[in-house]
């Protein structure tokens, strides 16, 4: 038992980056923003809140502040953040302002923030870096985390994972519950008729890039600040592609991705222990690595083509709105 | 500002660069006076020279090696992949007899340039050309002016088996390897051969990871492995293998770094660090050039060994006191073996 629940919350664990990059792209593209650059905002998410935790820890300390570790990683996950909206910034203006091809934008985003973060890690990050503050700690929920098996399942994580799994109702809730929701959705599938009644097509689209691009800096965050405790170069490893796969499956709406980004949180799971499972059964050891490796991309095909249904994308998802 | 820095590190380049031109119209005081000086000159990929990896250690090896030697010594850092031929150019315009690069990305640009100045002899570090299609070798054709530096890292990781088998309490050890190229393979095949050699009913894990810059799912396989039972992490996979060392960092357990000195190059580890399987670039590249200045340097793979005391084991540094008397004899009778019989790491 004790091992399934270990297996689940690992699962739980990674996929809360690929969950925080899709609703990233669900919120742009349910405004009718195709963002791809989700990628890209990680990166550099994770890039800014690591080198603003860094820089900021020791001054803290000199400062007498108390708990000056996570004084200066809350201000990292705010600067991740900030990054994030700031290229989500970018991606609106070019493709709301400029009406650029959104793809193309998303692809310069990308290659940008590459680029970039290399720099900045070659020159600021490596030899005369200062010491960073690690990782966030575990905050165990008092009370719940006594319910046995979900206790520890569900509410003994690090803030990002908790701020996920809350996000996912809020964004559920304020998408299809609240009249801001509305005017989003009514803007990716029909921009002229929410134009028409008095709608600000393009006020809707820069809020909803922009909060997207938070959120996909958040998901960036979590890779330095709550998983690995300093930045490498090109370290989020495609988690902002999988991530709009998991927006594609899970409909985009926050629910289908939550439930998606598990499963694939799962083959990862399930790639992570794939050593271990060998060693434990003489049969499951015939199966070759690399098939454990190709196990999150092969749900991807089976769940596209087996269960998927027809995906549809908001009406209006990609166009730029002409008056 | 890149533009801007490219520019400055030209400039600065330059002195060196012209000292290296005017090297062999310095009248040598005494001795042949036919001998003109030889000068080296290192094109390093775009890592820089302080990449505490391979760049960082070929410069300090090439440097050491022409000082040694006597010879005369430029470097050039690569702002780019394009930039190698035209770098290698360079050097050899301003007198270059030598020229040494860095790492398998430069390999095609070596060799074409190998190909094209077959006077100059190239070092390349960690990169092999492999045989023609009918198997013809390269280094007997097309470039008998190059020399490839590699490494046996199957000694190296046998050498860190030895010591994981001897330390390990619970009996079970671990390597959080990267993408499973040839010398992931032998570092990881030579690690479990020797933690077998002192321990034969030691569990090994093992797990690739088809990406080195992955240190989230790294430290996630290492954490899985700790959870098994395994009390040694051997990180083998760049920065994902980085995410293995910290894993047995914050699990209070012992962790082994690869290629260079790790307590010195991912200090936020060093105390979980027992030590580290490395490559001596630098003492690889010294012998090579001294080789080259005393003529003998000879095209083809040269495999640096722990014999030639090329791979091998770094400092245990603050470790020190973990490692009992017992365990450091043993990693020492075990040098003695692998030079012995290369062959106890089960890798050809």
């Amino acid at each position: 038992m004790e091992e399934i629940t270990g297996f689940l919350k690992l699962a739980l664990i990674t996929a809360t980056p690929i969950a925080l990059g899709a609703y990233a792209g669900i919120l742009s593209e349910r405004a009718g923003v195709v963002n791809i650059a989700i990628e890209g905002m990680m990166l550099t998410g994770a890039l800014v809140a690591q080198l603003t935790a860094m820089y900021l820890y020791a001054p803290l300390q000199a400062a007498g502040i108390p708990a000056a570790e996570i004084a200066s990683l809350c201000l990292g996950v705010i600067a991740g953040i900030l990054a994030g909206a700031l290229l989500g910034g970018l991606h609106s203006i070019t493709s709301i302002r400029f009406k650029a091809d959104q793809i193309i934008s998303g692809t310069v985003i990308n290659l940008l923030a590459w680029g970039m973060t290399g720099w900045i890690y070659q020159r600021w990050m490596t030899a005369t870096a200062p010491t960073a503050p690690g990782t966030f700690p575990r905050i165990p929920i008092p009370g719940l985390r006594q319910i046995p098996v979900l206790g520890d399942l569900l509410f003994n994580h690090q803030p990002i994972v908790y701020t996920m799994l809350l996000l996912t109702g809020v964004i559920h809730y304020v998408l299809f519950y609240t009249p801001w929701g509305l005017h989003v959705r009514s803007v990716g599938e029909h921009p002229r008729a929410a134009d028409t009644v008095g709608i600000n097509v393009e006020r809707v689209r820069y809020i909803s890039t922009i909060v997207g691009g938070a959120i996909a800096g958040l998901a960036g965050v979590w890779l330095t600040l709550e998983q690995v405790g300093s930045f490498t170069l090109r370290m989020s490893a495609g988690r902002g592609f999988i991530a709009l796969a998991a927006m594609i499956f899970g409909r985009w709406t926050p629910l289908g991705a939550f439930g998606t980004s598990l499963l694939f949180g799962l083959g990862t799971a399930l790639q992570i222990r794939a050593a271990s499972l060998a060693s434990a059964s003489a049969g499951l050891a015939m199966i070759p690595t690399q098939l454990y490796q190709a196990i999150p991309y092969l749900l991807t095909i089976i769940v596209l083509a087996g269960f998927g249904g027809k995906a549809t994308p908001p009406a209006a998802s990609g166009q730029p709105y002409e008056k | 500002m890149t533009k801007k820095i490219h520019l400055i590190s030209t400039v600065l380049s330059l002195p060196l660069l012209a000292l290296a031109a005017c090297t062999p119209s310095t009248p040598s005081a005494s001795t042949s006076p036919a001998a003109e000086k030889q000068s080296v000159g290192v094109v390093l990929d775009t890592g820089g020279e302080n990449d505490k990896s391979f760049n960082e250690y070929t410069i300090k090896g090439a440097k050491a090696g022409a000082d040694a030697a006597g010879l005369g010594f430029a470097y050039v850092a690569s702002a780019g992949s394009s930039d190698y031929e035209k770098n290698i150019e360079t050097q050899i315009s301003e007198g270059a007899d030598l020229i040494v690069t860095v790492g398998f990305l430069m390999g095609d640009a070596t060799a074409a340039m190998a190909k094209k100045y077959p006077d100059t002899k190239f070092v390349i570090i960690d990169y092999a050309y492999a045989p023609g299609a009918e198997g013809v070798d390269p280094y007997t054709t097309e470039l008998k002016n190059v020399t490839s530096l590699m490494f046996a890292e199957d000694q190296a990781g046998y050498l860190a088996g030895v010591l994981a088998g001897c330390v390990s309490e619970a009996g079970k050890v671990a390597t959080v390897s990267g993408m499973e190229i040839p010398p992931v393979q032998r570092y990881v095949q030579g690690f479990q051969a020797g933690a077998k050699s002192v321990n034969p009913s030691i569990v090994t894990l093992n797990q690739y990871i088809p990406d080195f810059n992955d240190p989230a799912t790294g430290k996630s396989v290492g954490q899985s492995f700790i959870s098994q039972g395994a009390d040694i992490i051997f990180a083998v996979g760049g920065n994902t293998g980085n995410g293995g060392l910290l894993a047995a960092k914050e699990a209070g357990k012992m962790g082994i770094g690869v290629d260079v000195d790790q307590y010195l190059t991912y200090p936020e580890v060093k105390d979980s660090l027992l030590t580290s399987a490395t490559k001596n670039i630098d003492v690889a590249t010294t012998n090579a050039i001294q080789e080259f200045a005393a003529g003998q340097l000879k095209p083809g793979i040269e495999l640096a060994t722990i014999a030639s005391g090329g791979v091998g084991l770094a400092p245990y540094h603050d470790a020190e006191s973990k490692v009992s008397q017992e365990c450091k004899a043993k990693v020492t009778s075990a040098q003695a073996a692998i030079k012995a019989d290369p062959k106890i790491t089960g890798v050809k």
